[in-house]
């Protein structure tokens, strides 16, 4: 059995380190998997961990080969999985990716649409099996967990009691993306009252880190795995998130975590057994969450404790391999979703799209009909020969018009 | 202490004897009626020998890794035919000597009971057991819930608990009848003179009870899969001669372990003294003493 993962590129994303792994797992199971990328190399790849055991494929070499199961893994990659020789197509989705768009973005319709595609569908989460089956009655998702590479991150047999010393928090995350809720988190640290250090791992080196004592990043994941030993807690204050893997790779080195109720945490995280989940956009709490965590040691311990436990029975990358395998056996075995269904849902969707769509240009509509008498007077402050004498009034004018 | 209890025998602890038999108790009526009854990962077969001893079968499939425990097995039931394979049911040729066994004839009962957790890879099973159920076997299978106490058995190959079992569920047909077995505790206040069966009174489940095992039924029976309870007396004579036994095994286990450690020490402290320079191979406190002024 051969299968294809398609990935839009190999930079550094925990999605497209997921698929390196599963793909280098397969092969235990007499699976040939191979990545193919769905677009031209622009930059360097990261260096995953065992990206090298793993065959890279260009597109027009995909279409060269033909494959048993070929499997789309980003909204965006769900073009070129009907172009690839398959004789089935499957979905491996790691979010439900439209969330990552705002409201008005374009794209968070196309990536919601291919959701409607009749193709079977892989996950990593329950929620987002659970919620696809909603959007699809007809749909039985197949569920494969991220395994954690326990090589790396490699649970310590006893935890070492920490009473004293500053609170040592991780945040981690791109404080460009809008959903990782970086901002927030350190916005959190930065209204502690207790001691505290924090160290805040990001690639990204054009921020405001101000509440961060260290900007690390990007770090492998055995820097990663070597932080979250010397590290207490995890903070994570995302708005979106598929599995949501880091607090439980901090869980692994004995860190305990506070995140917001984020879709994934519900899979592992239990408030006051491994963790403490606090309220979105309430920086205050939060501060005093992690302030409470500073000054109670005996229950940060209690926590750090709980989430060892988690990690210990958290599944390695081998189990989620072999998950993998028995998944893509029974892709292979079932028959092909009906179109039918699928296509019905995309129209009904295309429809959905066009009519907020009209809404939105009438609305733009409405306010362009508002705004055109301020457009007037503008046009009028901004006239030249008036400029030399309107000059204090075009200053004011400027403060105070809508942009 | 964790306590590994991986082959059932007539001197397993009770709690975990009546969780076995409790599963192939459920399961007798599928297994009773069926032109074949398989049972994969049969070990010495007590537990089914408890459910089935009486029931007449007809042919019956034992399938193990273990060539001893296999031979034990099946030797208390009451079987018209009894095939013993022994088989790693992790690999194609494991499973396809199991299908070979089957056979094609009228499909019947496959019973798997805490089989998967033991292999190193589980898809060549699952693989079999869905296409199987699909040709008209019933199939009833068990998983354990060692996640939630983060048990990190040695015999277990992966790791169980519910998010494992939901993953297990997914690849099984859509109307899989799962059921949760969750552990009971009780006492018997016996009156002296009237120590004859007991019945005991309704109990009601928690609702938010943990569960100690998984269990999924598919195939054309496995809507027959009934709720039921299981009570067994304590023994605690017996508990009590086994947890002394195993703690005096331990002490000397460990002691040999202590000796053994010395042993490589002093081993290794020789090897390098051997293979050290001749003149401080052969030095002595005394020649010591003499070189210095």
């Amino acid at each position: 059995m051969n299968v294809a993962f398609l990935v839009n590129d190999l930079q550094l994303s925990g999605g497209v380190g997921v698929v390196v792994e599963h793909a280098r797992q397969l092969p235990r199971h007499g699976i040939e998997a191979a990545l193919v990328l769905a677009r031209e190399r622009e930059d360097p790849d990261w260096r995953f961990r065992g990206l090298g055991e793993v065959e890279v494929l260009s597109l027009a070499q995909a279409r060269e080969r033909r494959f048993d199961v070929a499997l789309a893994t980003w909204w965006a990659t769900t073009e070129p999985l009907f172009e690839l020789p398959a004789r089935r197509r499957a979905y491996f989705v790691q979010s439900l990716e439209d969330r990552f768009y705002r409201p008005d973005d374009p794209q968070r319709l196309g990536a919601a649409l291919t959701h409607d595609l009749p193709v079977d569908v892989v996950t990593e989460a329950r929620w987002i099996a659970e919620t696809l089956e909603e959007l699809r009655p007809d749909l039985r998702a197949l569920l494969v967990r991220n395994g954690v590479a326990k090589d790396v991150f490699t649970p310590p047999a006893e935890l070492d009691v920490r009473l004293h010393g500053p609170l040592r928090i991780v945040i981690e995350g791109n404080p460009h993306v809008w959903f990782k809720g970086v901002p927030e988190a350190l916005a959190a640290v930065r209204e502690m009252r207790e001691p505290r250090h924090v160290t805040l791992v990001t690639g990204a080196r054009d921020v405001d880190t101000t509440g961060a004592d260290e900007v690390v990043g990007p770090l492998t994941h055995e820097e990663m795995a070597a932080l979250y030993a010397r590290s207490d807690v995890v903070l994570k204050l995302s708005r979106v998130e598929g599995m949501f893997g880091p607090p439980l790779e901090g869980f692994h080195l004995g860190a305990t975590c506070v995140v917001t109720a984020v879709t994934g945490h519900e899979e592992y995280v239990e408030h006051g057994v491994n963790g403490l989940v606090v309220d979105w956009d309430d920086p205050r709490g939060t501060s005093r969450a992690l302030d409470l965590l500073a000054r109670d040691r005996a229950l940060l311990h209690h926590l750090r404790c709980g989430a060892l436990a988690t990690a210990r029975a958290w599944p390695s990358w081998e189990q989620a391999g072999t998950v993998m395998a028995a998944a893509l056996r029974e892709i292979a075995r079932r028959p092909e979703p009906a179109a039918a269904p699928g296509a019905a849902r995309a129209i009904a969707d295309v429809r959905a799209a066009v009519e907020a769509q009209a809404l939105v240009v009438a609305e733009r509509d409405r306010l362009r009909y508002r705004v055109k008498p301020l457009e007037r007077l503008d046009r009028v402050v901004e006239r030249a020969p008036l400029r030399w004498l309107l000059a204090p009034l075009r200053r004011v004018w400027r403060r105070v018009r809508p942009t | 202490m964790a306590d590994w209890q991986e082959r059932i025998t007539r001197d397993t602890k009770p709690s975990i004897r009546v969780e076995h038999d409790l599963r192939y108790a459920a399961a007798a009526p599928f297994v009773a009626g069926a032109a074949t009854w398989c049972d994969l990962g049969c070990g010495t077969g007590v537990a089914a020998a408890d459910a089935l001893g009486d029931t007449p079968l007809a042919r019956v499939v034992l399938v193990d890794a273990d060539a001893d425990a296999l031979d034990q097995a099946g030797r208390d039931l009451q079987a018209r035919d009894v095939v013993r394979v022994q088989a790693d049911l992790a690999t194609e040729e494991g499973v396809a000597a199991v299908r070979a066994a089957l056979g094609d004839g009228e499909p019947g009962t496959i019973t798997c009971f805490e089989v998967i957790e033991h292999l190193t890879t589980f898809v060549p099973l699952v693989g079999a057991l869905v296409e199987l159920g699909e040709q008209g076997w019933t199939v009833v299978l068990s998983v354990p819930n060692d996640a939630f106490w983060a048990l990190e058995n040695p015999y277990h190959e992966t790791m169980w608990g519910e998010g494992a079992f939901d993953e297990l569920r997914r690849l099984l047909p859509a109307d899989a009848v799962v059921a949760r077995q969750v552990p009971l505790d009780g006492s018997h206040l016996v009156v002296e003179g009237r120590d004859g069966p007991l019945e005991l009174p309704p109990v009601t489940p928690r609702p938010d009870a943990v569960p100690s095992h998984f269990i999924a039924a598919f195939g054309p029976r496995a809507g027959e899969l009934a709720s039921r309870a299981l009570a067994i007396p304590s023994d605690l004579d017996g508990r009590r001669t086994w947890e002394r036994q195993r703690e005096s095994t331990l002490a000397v286990l460990e002691a040999e372990l202590a000796e053994l450690r010395a042993y490589v020490k002093w081993s290794s402290e020789e090897f390098a003294r051997l293979n050290a320079p001749a003149e401080l191979r052969e030095q002595t406190p005394e020649t010591v003493a003499r070189r210095e002024p």
